[in-house]
């Protein structure tokens, strides 16, 4: 079996509400500029709500994929499409390394757009009926993969907002163990009047920009997107000759088991995950230069991470950030997201903003507010809290480390 | 680390009389385009307010998943991973139609909390206390063969000693319908429901039905890669996914005619957690020392000492589990 230092990084991409790949989900992350704004996409009444929205339509995402109009897809599949071409490019993947690729997607949503714009046909007609076979979250990942050639092994997580986290995670436990060379892993999630109308019930929405660890905060903002990252023994990115760009050194996986939607107010579970991350990855607390806070914005969720934070980190907190305060949240592919976002801060040496702060809260953690170019980080962690406790972290690190 | 993985329960609500074994000698016979799961009394496993609140997927977890745990007298499991097709999908119809026909008002929020697919294996971690490795995988009619492959995946890497693995799809009338409409159900086969916990444990030390011997999953594997898996997990039976329908079955034809096979899906019908009852079957047929002749097609009971699972899904992924006897190995 391959030790902890094994997991490579070798390439990864990335879509969401700043960006629609790496170059400008960085610029955006550098010059805090948030993605989150009006309603323009999703036909929705509750245009109140800002959302973190992919600044494209399907249309076109079907034309960038050259994908012919009149195709069935759905949202989270055309994004999924676009991190994944850009990630195997990074790791110069081609078609012909697919069948001893793995695949491992996270998403929730699945075809759900598709499912509520042509419910009343799949009930009363057969008009849109290929629409049905992409209604469940494993279609989207069969349709994602399809697209660029024959990987070796697909599946799909599905623990709500943690869904990509953990789909790294077992991507890293199949590389680890030996059972692929390469895995790649991570989530897709387009916003649907499904869940804005959920998340809206539960009274978790903020009517303004979302404001994580703020004394004021008052909900969160619904985002979308996509990304994946490359996973890779050693052995094999020596033998195909590719650059690392980053390294998993460790992760965790813990269940809260409090409630269905709230956290507990000692974030148990989350206190447990990160715990388990740093132990896998064989760190110190004092180790993590800076921690992408899963920080939704939520009343309860910042106050019982700020809690297990405080209680894995004490005096030696490293800087803090909710990077969701930008993307919006985008629910189960915001642990990949936000692993791509921690590899840009570890690639170029920045601290990501938590933007729309002001106010201090006694219970919380104090946010980065300020950008600190050519700060070299060595190790981050990355909080990715799902509905229902499954909470897990993942612990990154520059290559150059080991 | 361990010598071997021993599966020491395994339980089942489904169309057939629940949580036990009457199947194998007196079964209900499936008739029908949709039959829905006999229900055990859930009243000894949820409270009369949970019963209000809970949909019937989340009870029947409950239901399979707290059994085993009782029968293998393990209170906390270190691994609680789930596989679901469609997760709770009878909330998530109510929340949808009411979306579409009334609007963005007076919607749900219990409706939509349990449309989310964790719910089953939140909800088990929240009722058992257990604060261990909870993940669930939703990839059609490869669900539960994922979280199995994820608990094996957890043991070898000695992370875990015990995992409750299980699959929960249930349907709904108009689900029923277009599970047929996407292709999933087919000519001559019987949409049902199933929900599925069996219990695992490396080095049991309590009566063990049978042993986790090997977990492989292809995507669209070429046919040396078939050979290959086949030539390495050999087994006395092949228990297939095969339904009767023409087309389905065919894709099971790469199996040859050398190893006797028996299937399941006659008996419990076809639905995304299908292959976690025929991994219960099989867990069951190993602790009698034969398949059943009810698996058989009535052709007679088949005596074995070693079972590979073979689950075809959408002509695309290809599951393989061996699962062997104790006097076997």
């Amino acid at each position: 079996m391959a030790g902890r230092d094994s997991v490579l990084i070798t390439g990864c991409g990335i879509i969401c509400a700043i960006g629609q790949d790496r170059k400008q989900v960085l610029e955006s992350l550098l010059a805090t500029r948030t993605g989150v704004g009006p309603l323009r996409y999703l036909k929705t009444g509750h245009t109140e709500f800002p959302v973190g929205e992919v600044k494209m339509s399907d249309a076109e995402m079907e034309s960038s994929m050259g994908i012919a109009p009149g195709t069935p897809t759905t949202r989270t599949a055309l994004m999924g499409m676009m991190a994944m071409r850009e990630a195997l490019d990074q790791a110069g993947l081609t078609a012909a390394d697919l069948p001893r690729t793995g695949f491992v997607d996270g998403t929730t949503v699945g075809g759900m757009d598709k499912s509520e714009r042509y419910y009343l046909d799949f009930i009363g007609n057969d008009s849109r009926n290929e629409y049905i076979g992409t209604h469940d979250c494993g279609s989207c990942s069969e349709m994602i993969a399809d697209r660029f050639g024959r990987f070796r092994f697909i599946t799909t997580i599905s623990t709500a907002c943690s869904s990509a986290a953990n789909a790294i995670e077992l991507a890293a436990d199949m590389i680890r163990l030996g059972e692929a060379d390469i895995v790649v892993a991570g989530g897709s999630e387009c916003i649907t009047k499904f869940h804005l109308n959920g998340f809206n019930s539960l009274m978790i929405l903020d009517h303004g920009q979302c404001r994580p660890f703020d004394r004021d905060r008052a909900g969160l903002n619904l985002g979308e997107g996509a990304a994946y990252v490359v996973l890779e023994s050693r052995e094999s990115a020596l033998r195909r000759g590719v650059k690392p760009i980053a390294q998993l050194s460790g992760y965790g996986n813990a269940c809260d088991a409090f409630h269905q939607t709230a956290s507990s107010p000692d974030g148990e579970g989350a206190y447990l995950a990160m715990m388990k991350a740093l132990a896998d990855a064989g760190l110190e607390p004092a180790d993590i230069d800076y921690i992408n806070a899963h920080g939704t914005g939520t009343p309860n969720n910042d106050l019982s991470e700020s809690q297990a934070m405080r209680r894995v980190f004490g005096d030696c907190m490293p800087p803090v950030s909710s990077t969701k305060s930008l993307t919006g949240h985008t629910t189960s592919a915001s642990g990949s997201i936000e692993a791509v976002i921690c590899i840009l801060a570890l690639e170029n040496g920045f601290t990501p903003v938590n933007y729309a702060f002001e106010n201090t809260d006694e219970g919380l953690v104090v946010p980065n507010m300020k950008l600190e170019p050519d700060r070299p980080l060595r190790h981050v962690l990355c909080n990715s809290f799902g509905f229902g406790g499954n909470d897990s972290s993942l612990v990154i690190s520059n290559v150059s480390e080991n | 680390m361990y010598q071997r993985i021993d599966i020491i329960s395994a339980k089942q609500v489904s169309i057939q009389q629940p949580l036990c074994e009457e199947w194998m000698t007196s079964p209900v016979v499936p008739s029908g385009q949709f039959v829905r799961a006999m229900d055990p009394d859930f009243r000894q496993f949820v409270t009369p307010g949970e019963s209000r609140r809970l949909g019937k997927l989340l009870k029947r977890a409950l239901a399979t998943s707290l059994s085993a745990l009782e029968e293998g007298g393990i209170r906390n499991p270190d691994a609680i991973i789930t596989g679901t097709g469609f997760g709770s999908i009878e909330n998530t119809e109510l929340f949808l139609d009411a979306l579409v026909r009334e609007g963005e008002q007076m919607l749900k929020p219990t409706q939509f909390m349990q449309s989310t697919h964790n719910t089953a294996s939140s909800l088990i971690g929240i009722n058992t206390k257990s604060h261990g490795y909870n993940s669930t995988y939703s990839q059609k009619g490869l669900s539960f063969d994922s979280a199995l492959y994820d608990a094996w995946l957890q043991f070898r890497l000695g992370k875990i000693g015990n995992a409750l693995v299980g699959a929960h799809d249930e349907m709904s009338p108009v689900f029923s319908g277009f599970m047929t409409k996407a292709g999933h159900v087919m000519q001559g086969e019987t949409c049902s429901e199933a929900a599925v916990s069996v219990l695992l444990e490396a080095d049991s030390t309590k009566p063990s039905m049978c042993t986790l011997e090997d977990v492989r999953i292809l995507n669209r594997p070429t046919n040396e890669e078939l050979s290959q898996v086949l030539s390495q997990m050999k087994a006395d039976v092949c228990m297939t996914g095969r339904s009767g329908n023409a087309g389905n079955d065919a894709l099971y034809d790469f199996l040859g005619d050398d190893v006797p096979q028996c299937s399941y899906k006659p008996l419990f019908g076809v639905n995304f957690s299908s292959s976690a009852i025929g991994f219960y079957a099989a867990a069951c047929s190993l602790k009698a020392g034969h398949v059943p002749s009810v698996l058989n097609g009535g052709r007679g009971d088949v005596p074995c000492n070693s079972i590979l699972l073979v689950n075809v899904v959408g002509g695309r992924h290809y599951s393989f589990v061996l699962l062997k006897a104790i006097c076997g190995r």
